[in-house]
């Protein structure tokens, strides 16, 4: 900001002086809290979004995907730290090689979150193959086309990649016990092939959903945020058979004073909504609540 | 950055260039919002596949993460406050890649808070940006503009 002389309104060289030091005086005071208004959010937005970057560097280094070409095809392989457990060539569904080993990773990533063992990796006869589980989590299923493809069969390619992942987790618990000072875990024991549970649940194959119908409805939003709890009405959509599913949707809401927000829609098959049972495939278009209760 | 992210962020700054000239926003626009709105957007479009990520895993914690096709894009949302961040769609494979943003239009009328979603997408049959369809939005990080 440039400084305007006042010697023109000043008479004498000393009234002039003593008028351009007051008028600076005024600006700087006026300044320098407009100057913390602009810094202080500018500041605070910058370091909540390096913060949020800086987490999904963290959560994005265990567990990763890389695309890959087997005999002259696409293909995908998912890695836990450098190694390669899962490999998937086909397509199911509309879903690629690729996006199949994004969503095997991201249910790795979530599973790992739990602290499991070796020994919870499993193999399980599923509808239509063999699925490779970590606790309770469905990881992938292997199933007639991709172990064909693999030229393998379905129970072969799961126990390899059981075997994989394993391996995978053992070396990540090393390197996680080294680097604290301890000794690594004993080996687990192998799970047996009659520790398998044949009437296991199938796992959500990646193609299940139908997109070929598309509906959309209203349904109760329940809104839980730290001011308080909100009620209304929220207009959800997608494939047909999914959206009939839907009873209403919970929305979580955090607030960062006037700075920042950060909410999520999870539309559920339950009215209860502290189940969180989540429809996939279904979005929300549009809400409307109403605040009932006050925390 | 190829055509369809350069006519998103086009209209991105024609509709705020409009509003601020026009005096038909809530808030005045100055030269620091419009870097923050930029600034944002950028750092969303660059690091949308982490973001997602991120949102998904936090989600998974509770078992409520979206499974399928997802997407993180710049949202912007004007009418109850100006807001910029970023957003996670769901929708059809085919019709969540074709999104280049979200715009959100907000509103307060006492303790009614409604709130609307419109996917933009840019198809490669269409030149303008038009509302996605089969689309919706799971996840929402924001910043105050």
């Amino acid at each position: 900001m440039a400084r305007h002389t006042t010697t023109e309104n000043a008479d004498a060289s000393g009234c002039a002086s003593k008028l351009m030091y007051n008028v600076t005086d005024f600006r700087m005071k006026e300044i320098e809290p407009m100057k913390r208004r602009v810094k202080t959010p500018t500041l605070l937005a910058a370091a909540l979004f390096a913060a949020l970057l800086a987490a999904t560097a963290f959560s994005a280094a265990v567990v990763t995907t890389r695309a890959v070409e087997r005999n002259g095809k696409p293909a995908a392989e998912v890695l836990v730290g450098n190694a390669s457990v899962v490999e998937l060539v086909t397509s199911v569904g509309i879903y690629s090689p690729m996006q199949r080993a994004e969503l095997v990773a991201s249910r790795l990533q979530a599973a790992l979150k739990t602290n499991p063992k070796p020994a919870d990796v499993r193999v399980a006869a599923v509808r239509g193959g063999r699925a490779l589980y970590l606790g309770s989590t469905a990881l992938v299923t292997a199933g007639n086309r991709e172990a064909l493809a693999q030229k393998s069969t379905p129970r072969a390619l799961a126990t390899s990649w059981r075997k994989r992942l394993v391996q995978a987790m053992e070396t990540q618990q090393a390197v996680t016990a080294t680097a604290v000072g301890s000794q690594p875990a004993s080996a687990p024991a192998e799970p047996t092939a009659s520790a398998q549970p044949a009437d296991a649940p199938a796992p959500r194959a990646p193609g299940e959903i139908d997109w070929t119908g598309t509906s959309q409805k209203w349904v109760p939003i329940i809104s839980l945020e730290q001011a308080g709890l909100s009620i209304g009405a929220a207009q959800v959509a997608g494939p047909t058979e999914q959206v009939k599913k839907v009873k209403a949707v919970a929305q979580l809401r955090l607030d960062f004073k006037e700075m920042a927000r950060i909410y999520a829609y999870i539309p559920a098959s339950s009215i209860n909504v502290t189940k969180l049972d989540r429809v996939q495939g279904v979005s929300v278009w549009a809400t409307g609540d109403i605040q009932l209760i006050n925390f | 950055m190829n055509n369809s992210t350069k006519r998103i962020s086009l209209l991105l700054i024609a509709v705020i260039l409009c509003l601020s000239l026009t005096g038909a926003a809530v808030w005045a626009l100055d030269l620091g919002n419009l870097l923050k709105v930029g600034g944002v957007a950028f750092l969303v479009t660059q690091f949308g596949g982490q973001i997602d990520k991120f949102i998904t895993s936090a989600l998974g914690e509770r078992g409520a993460a979206a499974a399928g096709a997802t997407k993180v894009v710049p949202i912007l949302s004007l009418g109850a406050g100006g807001y910029i961040g970023a957003a996670q769609v769901v929708g059809s494979p085919e019709s969540v890649k074709q999104v280049k943003a979200v715009f959100q239009v907000e509103g307060k009328i006492g303790s009614f808070r409604p709130r609307i979603f419109i996917p933009a997408a840019v198809s490669k049959a269409s030149t303008a940006p038009e509302r996605a369809k089969g689309v919706g939005v799971s996840a929402v990080i924001e910043f105050k503009i």
